[in-house]
């Protein structure tokens, strides 16, 4: 049987993972990637909770389904956003996006 | 499955290996996969084999939720991740970067510090779950949850949050469209 600790280990490494993409890539796309990286490390360990401390009626999976779906629309809207985006300044690197700055 | 898995076990209790060592073992090289596939999606300089990665990133994300007793949401991970979100991916990466392009810069200026961070959180993340301050375990894991429970508790207990998440897949459709269409002159 496979200890609860593995579990989260796989899950902190992902999560490290996720946090060194979002912070360094300079598309949005990757940025974007990134964080459906950080997303999956999150539901890894509602789910390695629920399997060890689970409530009967499996709470940790049903937030883990919340999350997924929640992951799809912000994903979804990211992704026309950057495509909207490119639509008007014909980049995709996040330096580039800048002329809310003054 | 199970009666391949039995099987194999058999064969190795036969010499001399502990039993259920065929289902650790599978564990620890999906979840090695899933870290290099990982570090892929990060450092490959060509953004559409960072899409590939992250598909694969994900089945093996979706293997391990099997080992945690979460079939359905394992089907889920493939459905909705590998099959429409990746897709959409590659769809957004197509319409936009220039993708064999390989004399770009992929990171930014920040690359080092963000390396640094990183190892940081996860060698912080490690030492706190190695100490194990959730010693208490259940005496037996929670038995997988059927489908059936799953949509008994969707339409239950869990009602008003399912209704809310359709309002929000409605308003991003809504605003995907809005956004994203051309507006004619």
């Amino acid at each position: 049987m496979i200890p609860q600790s593995h579990f989260l280990i796989l899950g902190a490494v992902l999560f490290a993972i996720g946090l060194y993409g979002a912070l360094t890539r300079r598309t949005a796309i990757g940025i974007l990637m990134s964080i459906e990286l950080i997303l999956n490390a999150a539901n890894i360990n509602l789910i390695t909770f629920n399997k060890f401390w689970g409530s009967p009626d499996g709470l940790g999976q049903i937030f883990a389904l919340f999350v997924i779906a929640i992951a799809a629309a912000s994903a979804v809207i990211g992704l026309v956003l950057v495509i909207a985006v490119y639509r008007n300044m014909k980049t995709t690197f996040t330096e580039k996006m800048n002329i809310l700055k003054w | 499955m199970n009666g391949l898995i039995q099987l194999l076990n058999n064969l190795l209790n036969n010499y001399g290996l502990q039993q259920g060592f065929i289902a650790q073992a599978s564990f620890y090289v999906i979840a090695a996969l899933a870290v290099v596939f990982a570090l892929g999606v990060v450092s490959s300089r060509n953004i559409f084999h960072c899409a590939i990665y992250l598909a694969l990133t994900l089945f093996c994300i979706a293997g391990v939720y099997l080992f945690l007793n979460a079939e359905f949401l394992a089907v889920v991970q493939v459905l909705i991740y590998v099959g429409a979100i990746v897709t959409l991916f590659l769809f957004a990466i197509m319409l936009t970067a220039n993708i064999g392009d390989r004399t770009i810069r992929h990171t930014n200026k920040q690359a080092l510090a963000g390396g640094v961070i990183a190892v940081i959180i996860s060698a912080l993340f490690i030492f706190i779950i190695i100490g194990d301050p959730w010693r208490k375990n259940l005496a037996q894991p929670q038995p997988s949850l059927t489908l059936q429970e799953i949509g008994k508790s969707l339409m239950s207990d869990y009602a008003l949050p399912f209704e809310v998440i359709s309002l929000i897949l409605l308003a991003a459709l809504v605003g995907a469209i809005v956004i994203g269409r051309v507006k004619k002159e």
